[in-house]
This record gives structure tokens, sequence and C-alpha cells, in this order.
């Protein structure tokens, strides 16, 4: 049996297409953008394109993400923290702790012994410690996103960003440059500052294994900086970008066997 | 019931009775009604008179002072303007300062409220500020508060604080005829007022039946369904217009059957000992009791939470905090233990202000607080 997951992000789309017998057949991504509903709408015919799959085969849609309620062809909607739980349980089963970390949004979900949500952690208005912090610091320092894991690997020092907001904190790489700071320290500091910013919503409450999905989990770095705060290894969710999409298929074929 | 508000209290002044602001729960109305005066609230709920507050006030304030200021500066509360005193109380900082800043054009009677709840001391210099309202309302408006006056006023905020429990005991069944939301807008911002007390009974009749199982095809609208996820919900006040969090907790799954906030059960819990020898100090103790989180420790309200949770046999507990204050902030720590650990439950805290631009957020919170709950129910 086929089923569908929607993720309608703040910063990028995702589809995922699950076989109940042979996991995910096929995904998409696409960056997010007006007209979401369509853009959602576009790239899910395009992935079943891809996986060879006619639209009536697919027996369920859930779509998660800040956007899942724009998603008309969605059967219903399940909210990305009990997705991103049950995406990150179908690669790592005993996963106790996951992390994301997507384009506005910051999330900690512990897990129980049963395998479902038992609490969260959620940023609310601010976006430090965010995608979208790493990405004002890449235009900022005139560098592409995917290279900020290589620069931070060749810093000595790592700066001190003391800002948790990302609009001080812009004001305050500026400062760091105009002062000759070595750019790779700044994105060092910066990585630092976002995962103690993950540390705190963390609290005492780290349960192993910790799992780390979401784009930010792409960026090369991110989950060394994290294991560092942390404490503990952190594994990176096979194609992290996708787990709320899979998470969201999933709970779709288990919605579609009721 | 907000309708008969401003008319009432027109036609009080034209009477000649005089309107007094509250803006606490710690006041006790039964003081100025015994004064023969009408007792309104003027808790500030509405985001647009934040700005015109935010010209003298700090903005990283919590948005109840803000909004409350703001209506005294642009003048565009009509209780306040009829107000001819405004009774201000020493609860938390940001209140206190701000209450200097509206004495400078009302007359503003602060209450000094201790707050080492627990003290013999407490009680004694609660009973003294309650005895110097009292005698500062008398001179204030030429009056003589009686005992039987006293007395009487009892009475009547007994009986107006028992109906307003029974009307919130109708959430206690499986499917209650209404909303929390619905419920909190049948609270009215005037005590004492008969025809406030009419309506109450008229709804406990209502709605207290539906509970009961009988089918009624006048219903609220908003009937629950046993679906829902029970929530209690606690944490700050929410003035009138601030209802934004529980309208987001009910659009998406959740049904607040009890509200241990100061615009819910808090205040009502308690009544005055009628048969005490003296009614004053009964009125002090009542009203000391209140479990606001300036008291430390405030160890009445955790008991409150563990006894409402029973009572209304709830799924979860969300915990509102207005940004910035700082004692319901710092006490959601110790919420958190007894929901978490002592109750079982799920816990979830919600901090924001006035400003709608984090809904879709706090919405996605509350949805997976809910799923969770389900999760757990399966």
């Amino acid at each position: 049996m086929i089923s569908a997951g929607i993720d309608a992000g703040s910063r990028a789309i995702k589809v995922a297409l699950y076989d109940s017998e042979r996991g995910m057949i096929a995904s998409g991504v696409h960056d997010q953008g007006v007209e979401q509903a369509t853009l959602a709408l576009r790239l899910f015919e395009r992935t079943l394109v891809e996986g060879g799959v006619r639209r009536d085969d697919v027996r369920q849609v859930v779509a998660t993400g800040y956007g899942r309620s724009l998603i008309s062809i969605a059967d219903t909607t399940v909210t990305e923290i009990t997705c991103h739980a049950a995406g990150v349980r179908h690669g790592v089963p005993d996963a106790a702790t996951v992390i994301d970390i997507g384009g506005q949004d910051s999330k900690v979900v512990w897990i129980g012994s049963n395998g479902k949500v038992r609490d969260f952690e959620m940023n609310d208005r601010c976006a430090a410690g965010t995608g979208r912090f790493l990405e004002m610091v890449a235009s900022r320092l005139g560098v592409r996103l995917e290279d900020l894991g290589e620069m931070a690997g060749r810093s000595l020092q790592a700066a001190v960003i003391s800002s948790m907001c990302a609009v001080f904190a812009e004001t305050e790489i500026v400062g760091l440059l105009a002062s000759g700071v070595r750019p790779e320290d700044i994105v060092a500091g910066v990585q630092a500052s976002i995962a103690r910013r993950i540390g705190g919503m963390v609290g005492r409450g780290v349960a192993a294994p910790v799992v780390f999905t979401g784009g930010v989990a792409m960026v090369p770095g991110m989950e060394a900086a994290l294991a560092e705060v942390l404490g503990c290894e952190v594994r990176i969710a096979p194609q992290p970008q996708m787990t709320g999409a899979l998470g969201a298929a999933i709970l779709a074929a288990g919605r579609a066997s009721e | 019931m907000l309708q008969h508000c401003h008319a009432y209290a027109v036609q009080a002044k034209r009477d000649g009775r005089k309107v007094v602001g509250i803006l606490c729960e710690f006041t006790p109305r039964e003081l100025i009604l015994a004064a023969g005066g009408v007792p309104v609230c003027l808790c500030g709920g509405s985001a647009k008179t934040i700005p015109a507050a935010e010209q003298e006030l700090p903005a990283n304030l919590c948005p109840l002072i803000k909004s409350t200021y703001g209506y005294c500066v642009q003048k565009s509360n009509p209780f306040l303007e009829m107000a001819d005193l405004v009774i201000a109380e020493t609860t938390c900082d940001g209140k206190k300062k701000m209450y200097e800043l509206m004495g400078r054009t009302r007359p503003v009677h602060v209450l000094e409220l201790p707050q080492k709840v627990e003290d013999a001391d407490a009680a004694e210099h609660w009973y003294r500020e309650i005895q110097k309202l009292k005698g500062e309302l008398e001179r204030r408006f030429g009056v003589e508060i009686t005992e039987c006056k006293l007395r009487e006023a009892i009475r009547l905020m007994n009986r107006e604080r028992g109906l307003r429990r029974q009307l919130a005991e109708v959430m206690k069944c499986d499917s209650p005829a209404i909303t929390g939301r619905e419920l909190i807008t049948l609270k009215s911002s005037i005590s004492g007022i008969p025809a406030d007390l009419e309506q109450y009974e008229k709804a406990i009749a209502r709605y207290g039946t539906a509970a009961n199982g009988v089918d009624d095809t006048r219903l609220a609208s908003g009937a629950a369904k046993r679906s829902h996820a029970r929530v209690l919900l606690t944490g700050v006040p929410m003035a009138h217009g601030a209802e934004r969090v529980l309208e987001i907790i009910e659009q998406n799954g959740g049904l607040v059957v009890a509200m241990e906030n100061c615009t819910g059960l808090k205040p009502i819990l308690e009544d005055v000992d009628e048969t005490a020898a003296d009614p004053l100090r009964a009125i002090a103790e009542k009203y000391l009791h209140l479990p606001c989180s300036v008291m430390t420790p405030n160890r009445r309200r955790m008991e409150s939470i563990r006894g409402l949770a029973g009572e209304y046999r709830v799924d979860c507990v969300i915990e509102l905090i207005w940004q910035a204050c700082l004692t319901y902030d710092v006490e959601a720590r110790r919420v958190r233990e007894v929901v978490e650990q002592e109750l079982g439950l799920p816990y979830l805290r919600i901090e924001t202000d006035y400003s709608p631009s984090d809904s879709a957020r706090i919405a996605t919170r509350v949805e997976a607080l809910f799923e969770t709950v389900r999760g757990r129910r399966a």
C-alpha cells in the first residue's frame, strides 16, 4: 500500500511517497513560495512520476509543516512534532531524542519507550538557532550555505557570538569582521551559538540516542557543535530534510490501514 | 453580560453612585459595594492601546499592564473615565510602578499586599490595609460602611461567587454544552448587578441541564465533543479581549474545562465567612488566600491545580504566561513539576503577548500536545 506525506515547511516543501513494504520509494524538495498550495501540488505530481506511482494508488495523504492547512490534497494534517518523531523512529527505532532545526523553527522532541511523543520544546517568536540564522550568516560572509561546515573546520578559535537574536547577531558579526576576526572563526562561533541555544531547550533532559533532523542537519559541522554542547553522540537522520514528510507518509499509512 | 455593564455604570453614576475601578482580584469588592460603589474591572486586554502606553512604559513589560495604561493615556476606557477612584495594589512590580504614573491623572489608592502569605504578620498587615481602605472609601465618598451593609455585601458577593462556581461546574461533564470560550463570555466586568446574577442562574439552568444528558437544541454553538482533549488552563489572567490563546486551544482539538487563573476559578473558589464576628477580618482572610504567583511560597496554587485536575478530569495542563510576567514565568517551573511528576499529565507552557504574530506557532504546539494526549489514550 502506498501513502504520501507533504511537509510544507517555512523554507522548502518536501514530499515523500511511502510503500508499506518497500519503505520510501520517492521524494522531492522544492523551495517554498507564495503560491504554496500550487507548488506543493506540482511537487507531489512530479514525485508521483519519479516513483512510477499513479495518483489513485496513493491511499492516504497527510500534510505537516507550518503550511499544512493549505494543502488541499491532504486527507488530514498532523503537526511536524509528531511527524518528525514517526520519521525518526522509522530509521532509528530506539531514538529517544529528536532535534529538528528547520528554516524558522527549532524543536526538541522526546520519544517515550512506547515510541510516541513524550514531550517537546519549540522556539517561540524568534528565529535564533534556526536555518534562517545560518542563511543570514552565509550571506553576510558572502559564502554558500553548504560551505559553512568546511569553513568552520578551518577555525582555530571560535569567535564568541553572544546575541541570540538573528538581527542583533548580524550587527555583532559586522563588528567582528570590522575588528579583523577571521570568517571561519565567526562561522564556528555561530554554529556553537546555535548549538547552545538548542542545548538550552534540551536542558537536562538529553536521552540517547539523539537524532538530528531538518534542513540544518545537512550543514556540515552542526552535528559536531551539538554533540559538543550536549555531551553525547548526535546522529544525523538519513535524508534529514525529508524526515517530516516521511513521518507524515508513515502516519498516513497507519491511518489507511485502520 | 459585558453589554449590560456600560449602561449599568452610566445609570449608577446618574443615580449618584460612585464607580470604583479595580485591577486585581485581591481588591475586596465587598467594601466597594458596602460603600454604595460600583466595582468595575479595568484590566486591559487590547493590543490597540499598547503603542500609546509604550511611549512612556518599557516595551519589555507585561501586555496587560501596557494595555491598561494605554487606555488611561488615550482616555479610551469608558469605565476608567467614569471612575471616582481606582484601587491599586502592590502585586507585581510592573503594576505597582505603573499605578504611580496612573496616579498623576486619576485618584488612586494603593493596597499594600504582603507576600509571605503564611506568616502571621501577613494576615495582620493585610487586615490593617483593608481597614485603611474602608476609611478611605468612607472619607472620599462621605458614607459610613456599617456592619450591616458589610454583611449584606458579603452575602451578595458569596452568592455571585457561588453562581459562577456552579456555572463553571457545567464543564465537569463528559460533553459540556458550552466551551471555555463561551463560559468566559458569560462573565461580567462589574460585580453585584442583579441582572447578571439572574443571567448566571438562567445559564446554569440551561447548560447545567444539558450537561445532565437532556437534549437541548438551543445549545450553544460550540458544544464540545468527547474526542476533545480536556484542558486545565493556568497562569496569567485573560482580560476581556485577550482570549486569543483560549480560542487557539479550542479551535485545535482542545476544550478548556477549567481555568485556574484570575479570570477563571482562582478568585471564586473560596467565600467570605458570613458568620464571622468581625466581617472585615473575614474579608481580609478570604482575599489573602488568593494563590497569586507574587506570594511566596505559593503552595495554595499547587493544591488548587492538583484539585482541579482531578475534579475536572483533565488530560493535560496548559500554562499561559504573558511576556515579562516574571512571577508566573518563574513559578511555571514548579507547576510543570507538579503536573508532570505528581499528576503524570502532559504540560505545555505558552509565553506570548497580545499581538497575533505567533498564533500559527502556538497552534502547532497546542495541536502537538493534543496528538500526544491521543497517543497516550491509544
